[in-house]
């Protein structure tokens, strides 16, 4: 399934998944990349042209920080993510939200399969 | 391809100098690390996008709007041509109407003047007039330039 809908919501909470993948621990490009494909079944398979964006914008809203350290395989540099304190917070505030907003979109569910039933 | 598609997207990306560097370092990171896993530049390259595709949406993260920044960038080059190339006209034409010998009452003997200070006089107002058309073509290329960006 893969039509426009679909899109809208892995867009919407694509973010807070990358946040909850780097609040975990700290991660790498690569590996949050491998990460998502995990998921792939669902998700879809994950590009980079679509996380770099925003990673990029979540870094530029303070949410993530990132580190260098030498990576020899790597040639050159890794660059590794964690998130900082008002990322915890943001994140910890989505999550809130989310179960809120399952809660209420399962409520319109229910409540039209049940009409759905009687009939 | 790999060194290609880096340099493309750099030329795509309107950022600043240090945030573009930042994004060449972690393009080079992309392709260092899937081709550490054995996958070819190819591959890496379809889940980049195209290198403008992959420049807009970066920028667009910054709050950076590309294509309207590339344009803006466009159009102010082409005006700082013409303005050079209207100044280097008019300079120009200043120095064509000055040209009036001092020592003259009438300007009859004008003529044999010009032809004896004309060796210099005539070199500077080629070289005007020569910067003033460099300047107007480079213009009018910006303005196409833009124009084409624009389309794609």
């Amino acid at each position: 399934m893969n039509n426009k809908y679909v899109q809208q919501f892995k867009k919407g909470s694509l973010e807070m998944i990358l946040l909850c993948l780097i609040g975990r621990k700290e991660t790498y490009g690569y590996e949050i990349i491998t990460e998502l494909n995990n998921s792939a079944s669902v998700l879809g398979y994950a590009k980079e042209g679509t996380i770099y964006p925003i990673l990029y914008r979540l870094q530029e809203a303070e949410l993530i920080k990132c580190r260098l350290a030498p990576a020899a395989a790597n040639g050159g540099s890794k660059k590794y993510y964690s998130l900082t304190d008002k990322g915890r917070n943001v994140l910890d505030e989505l999550i809130l939200f989310w179960s809120s907003y399952e809660n209420c979109v399962n409520g319109f569910i229910e409540s039209y399969q049940q009409v759905r039933e009687s009939k | 391809m790999k060194e290609q598609y880096i340099k493309q997207v750099e030329k795509e990306l309107s950022l600043p100098r240090k945030m573009k560097k930042e994004v060449v370092r972690d393009l080079n990171e992309v392709f260092a690390s899937a081709m550490e896993h054995g996958e070819t530049e190819q591959q890496i390259i379809q889940r980049l996008g195209t290198p403008k595709e992959f420049a807009d949406s970066t920028a667009e993260q910054f709050g950076i709007d590309n294509t309207k920044s590339k344009k803006r960038n466009g159009i102010i080059s082409a005006l700082a041509a013409f303005v050079m190339a209207a100044a280097a006209f008019s300079v120009y034409a200043v120095a064509q109407s000055g040209k009036v010998p001092e020592g003259a009452i009438g300007q009859a003997d004008a003529a044999t003047n010009i032809q004896i200070e004309g060796a210099f006089a005539f070199d500077i107002s080629q070289i005007l007039l020569a910067i003033g058309f460099a300047a107007t073509a480079i213009a009018v290329l910006f303005i196409i330039r833009t124009i084409h960006e624009n389309r794609r």
